[in-house]
């Protein structure tokens, strides 16, 4: 095969880079949007502020009303981290049957990753 | 078992469960309660009648659109599509169920024969709106909303579709028709509740006087008067057009969640309240509520419908729908 048609294949290769991650993880995040805020300063929305949940307790904006099962999740102690996240984003109502946020989970495990590491970037607030 | 495992079982033939009733009370008579279960892990949310008494519903963990017969509790899945997460589901004037597509980001239509799907895709400019909700006006065309904060019209006859931004942005989410074929949408992240001009395409906002309310839903009862359920205040609040005046009432209990309403055939008003987790009925007249809690914990029903005599819900938390019996058997 010729050098240029080696390069061609590694095209899409060379093009992700983390900055393309974060450009996806803030377009997946766009839906989102419609409930949720990373902007630490917005508030009254119908699901909790983002900014800052990864190293947050479960169901810990304290300004926000959780359904029971993350007030008990918050209760046992839970944590988010990416891991937790990327779990919970994949079948939320998996994770806390009962939730009352409504979505279907997110297939694509490189999306999931691409969201969780844009919501724990303190520069997406 | 996965989804396409699943869905290859539950294609091979028709699913039949047993189907739980129980009387809500003695002192509750007639409201008969009764729960369908439907597939594990579905999600099992918005639901409609079909004109042939069959219940249409929607699957939004497993992108399908569910059809039960109540009759012996037996129920079909009809596969939306790759990544489908179907809202909410109306029947159009075609007797055929339309459904708010979040997933492949189009309007469904279900052809009630032979369950074959066609997608009316939106623009690819708005690729991400949170489709809601939908109403079909006199004219057949179908409005709907996108929780983004977007609303719609589409002509399913040439599939022309038009896409509008809401006035105050993010939160456009229930929708409903009155009699008079007037079109009114809630917004839930913006506190409030909109007309739309069908001929324009623009919305009036009207402020309810609750403030911060989250008005999730509304349902027009048979003079026209718009119903709301309040999401952050926990009301089920009425705006009269014709005269501007509004009233509200708060659910009973602590710290209510009014999620859905749906105001039946005798104009008595049907709620969901999250906290409580129950369908909650309200009687205009008398200004009285009753409560029908459910008798599995986290039922989380999103949305009611219904038709005479009976008032439907999916149990979103327990893939399970609820029917309530509103007036007594022959």
């Amino acid at each position: 095969m010729r050098l240029s048609a080696w390069l061609l294949l590694l095209l899409p290769l060379l093009a992700y880079s983390p900055a393309s991650a974060m450009e996806d993880g803030a377009l997946l995040f766009t839906p989102c949007r419609a409930c949720h805020s990373l902007d630490p300063n917005e508030r009254g929305l119908p699901g909790p502020n983002l900014g800052g949940v990864i190293g947050r307790a479960v169901g810990g904006d304290p300004a926000f009303d959780y359904s029971p099962v993350l007030r008990k999740a918050r209760d046992d102690g839970l944590r988010w981290d990416a891991q937790r996240l990327e779990i919970f984003l994949a079948d939320p109502a998996e994770m806390f049957p009962g939730l009352w946020m409504s979505m279907r989970g997110i297939e694509d495990a490189s999306e999931r990753k691409a969201l969780a590491r844009f919501l724990a970037d303190p520069k997406a607030r | 078992m996965n989804r396409r495992q699943f869905l290859k079982t539950s294609a091979a033939g028709i699913l039949a469960t047993p189907a739980l009733a129980r009387l809500a009370g003695a002192q509750e008579s007639p409201f008969r309660v009764k729960y369908y279960p439907v597939a594990s892990g579905m999600g099992s949310r918005d639901v409609t009648p079909a004109p042939d008494g069959t219940m249409w519903f929607c699957g939004q963990r497993n992108g399908t659109l569910g059809r039960l017969d109540p009759q012996d509790g037996s129920f079909k899945l009809v596969d939306l599509g790759k990544g489908a997460a179907p809202h909410g589901v109306i029947i159009g004037p075609d007797g055929a169920p339309w459904v708010t597509e979040g997933g492949q980001n189009a309007i469904a239509r279900v052809d009630p024969g032979d369950h074959k799907v066609t997608l009316f895709r939106l623009p690819e400019k708005e690729a991400y709106p949170n489709l809601n909700t939908a109403v079909f006006d006199r004219g057949g065309i179908y409005w709907f909303t996108g929780q983004s904060g977007i609303y719609g019209r589409l002509d399913p006859k040439s599939g022309d579709m038009t896409v509008f931004k809401s006035p105050r942005g993010r939160g456009t989410y229930g929708m409903t028709i009155t009699p008079k074929g007037d079109i009114w949408y809630a917004s839930l992240a913006g506190n409030h509740i909109a007309k739309i001009d069908p001929t324009t395409g623009n919305a009036t906002v009207v402020d309810p006087p609750t403030p911060n309310q989250g008005a999730r839903r509304v349902w027009s009862d048979s003079k026209g008067r718009i119903w709301v359920s309040e999401w952050n205040s926990g009301n089920v609040s009425v705006h009269d057009p014709a005269d501007g005046s509004w009233k509200a009432w708060k659910l009973p209990g602590d710290n209510p969640r009014t999620y859905a309403v749906y105001v039946d055939d005798k104009d008595k008003v049907w709620l969901t309240d999250f906290s409580a987790n129950a369908i909650v009925r309200f009687d205009p007249v008398t200004e009285k509520f009753n409560a029908f809690p459910s008798d599995k914990a986290g039922a989380n029903v999103r949305q009611l419908d219904g038709k005479p005599g009976e008032v439907w819900g999916g149990e979103s938390g327990n893939n399970r729908l609820v029917m309530i019996q509103t007036v007594a058997p022959a």
